[in-house]
């Protein structure tokens, strides 16, 4: 996925301004920011539901020789986990996990006249979605409906919605905002067993399954979710690019974060260093630094192979 | 104590007992009419009630039929087929509307206008437009429960979430899809109450509608009795009324539960 000088502005208000941003296959990137700094706009942007105003967000086939396509909607290559209405209230667990399949592989007309080969079709689905609600250990509560559930399986159930898609990149908004601390850090520990299978996956030599952009305020979410932290901010110096006024919040901050273990201790000692300085460029509004100078995620990436 | 729960088997004695209580009252209201008159009909007693069922259900000279068979017939009918348009009518203009900005505009005032007419007044509108067999009375009730169940509606497709539309989207549904397995699904018992709820109405409308220019049904037969003060058979014709609209109403909520077993808990 890459957004090639995406800008978006409300009538006066500008948001974003001149984003440019590489998501490679298999990365887990952290976005943060300061409130009011148009992440989710980002988000919306990306998911295609509300196309920014300047630029173009592409997405990349892996292995196929096609063009990158520009994004003109919303489409089933990108999943999304928002942090409410996650879940079709009207389904339980392993139907809103398969239902994807079932918009997906079939159409209305289909599903209607060949009902005998649709009906045959839907208990590999119902097979299928018990499968991913499996990985997210969630096998016991397949029949539970969205209101039975509390809200850390929900967003399990979301995230094995978004997951059978297979999608090119999953988008996560806030997705862990609204839950306990201590459910939150077992839906952490649940994303970095889905990493450390794209771990493995690089090891055999096979593309990386899962993409992720998750977008949160929690700083040390951020860190020890990611594989990479991006700080979006309204706080960057614009005057010394020659910008008569203020443009919109662009991306300030883009480096790699550690990759921790399922089973590593969430160690805040070994966030500081980053957290600090995070903090530093993206969210003190009197630090308004030059915008490439914490950007060196590729020049990083690039040194270290 | 204010809001206190009881538990269920004092609810189910209170409900029997004030049953009990209206039919004892009645009895005794009926009981000391007749020591003034022993010919009254306006408080019939159970005896003449009696009578007045036997009445309703003896076949009729004229067409071999009971009243209560061929005015069953025809007020069915009038109000099925009523009910099936104006629901049916009311389910399109809402769910266009809901989902088309456009449509919403357009359809939204002269909507709340129509709403607030009240369909007996317009009676002589119909009479005029339909003429005056079974279609008066079905377009009587189309055209009174049609506005505010299209606006029903129409607020209910307002309320679905539209992160749950871009999920879809993300999904891999097509616009059909979103509109028939999504936001139809989501909207259906809302769409099941709303229709218990123009159930009283629509009874209203088409009774009303009877009284006045029918010549057979329940209406037509529970004004010539009135008139005739032939409360006998008055007050079973009302019974009957009422059994219908209850069982009606249970059927569409036993319906919603098996149709939509999420929503009542999703609701509280």
């Amino acid at each position: 996925m890459e957004c090639r000088g995406v800008s978006h502005w409300f009538g006066a208000k500008r948001v974003l301004h001149d984003i440019n941003l590489k998501v490679q296959r298999g990365q887990f990137l952290s976005l943060v920011g300061p409130s009011g700094c148009g992440k989710s706009t980002l988000l919306r942007a990306v998911v295609g539901t509300h196309l920014p105003l300047e630029g173009e967000i592409l997405l990349h086939r892996e292995g196929t020789q096609r063009e990158a396509e520009p994004v003109a909607g919303p489409g089933r290559d990108r999943g999304i986990v928002y942090q409410h209405y996650s879940l079709f209230p009207f389904l339980n667990a392993q139907e809103n996990v398969a239902i994807g399949l079932m918009l997906d592989q079939t159409s209305i007309p289909f599903r209607f006249f060949n009902f005998l080969k649709w009906r045959r079709i839907r208990k590999q689905h119902l097979e299928l979605a018990a499968e991913f609600l499996t990985k997210v250990k969630l096998q016991d509560a397949m029949r539970l409906y969205p209101h039975e559930m509390s809200g850390g399986m929900r967003q399990r159930v979301a995230i094995a919605q978004a997951l059978i898609m297979k999608p090119e990149i999953i988008l996560l908004d806030e997705p862990f905002g609204a839950l306990d601390e201590a459910t939150r850090e077992e839906l952490q520990t649940m994303l970095l067993k889905l990493y450390a299978e794209n771990l493995q996956a690089k090891k055999r030599g096979e593309t990386p399954a899962y993409t992720l952009v998750i977008v949160t305020h929690e700083l040390n979410e951020a860190i020890y979710v990611g594989d990479r932290l991006v700080g979006l901010s309204q706080y960057w110096d614009w005057k010394s690019e020659g910008q008569p006024e203020f443009p919109g919040a662009t991306i300030v901050y883009d480096k790699p974060s550690q990759v921790f273990e399922p089973k590593d201790s969430k160690d805040f000692q070994q966030f500081a260093i980053q957290r600090d300085e995070v903090r530093h460029a993206v969210f003190n509004p009197d630090v308004r630094q030059d915008r490439s100078e914490y950007v060196t995620y590729w020049s990083s990436a690039a040194n270290a192979s | 104590m204010i809001r206190r729960p009881i538990n269920s088997s004092t609810a189910v004695i209170l409900g029997i007992l004030s049953l009990a209580v209206l039919l004892g009252s009645y009895t005794w209201m009926a009981h000391r009419q007749h020591l003034t008159n022993p010919d009254d009909t306006t408080i019939p007693t159970w005896t003449q009630i009696k009578k007045g069922v036997g009445d309703a259900f003896k076949p009729d000279d004229w067409n071999n039929e009971s009243w209560i068979a061929s005015d069953a017939k025809a007020t069915g009918a009038r109000f099925f087929l009523g009910l099936a348009v104006g629901v049916m009518g009311a389910f399109g203009i809402g769910m266009l509307m809901g989902c088309f900005t456009p449509v919403e505009a357009f359809c939204y005032p002269p909507l709340s206008l129509l709403a607030k007419i009240p369909p007996t007044g317009a009676l002589g509108v119909f009479f005029v437009l339909v003429g005056m067999d079974t279609s008066m009375f079905v377009t009587m009730i189309a055209f009174g429960i049609l506005p505010t169940l299209a606006l029903t509606i129409f607020l209910a497709v307002k309320e679905f979430p539209e992160e749950l539309q871009f999920k879809a989207y993300t999904l891999g549904a097509s616009h059909s899809e979103v509109v028939w397995t999504v936001i139809f699904r989501f909207v259906l018992p809302k769409l099941l109450d709303a229709v218990r709820l123009v159930i009283g109405p629509a009874l209203v409308y088409l009774i009303a509608a009877e009284m006045v220019v029918g010549d057979v049904g329940f209406g037509y037969r529970i004004r010539l009795q009135s008139k005739l003060l032939d409360m006998s058979v008055v007050y079973p014709y009302l019974a009957i009324l009422a059994a219908f609209g209850f069982t009606m109403d249970f059927g569409l909520r036993r319906l919603r539960r098996k149709l939509c077993p999420w929503f009542e808990k999703h609701q509280g």
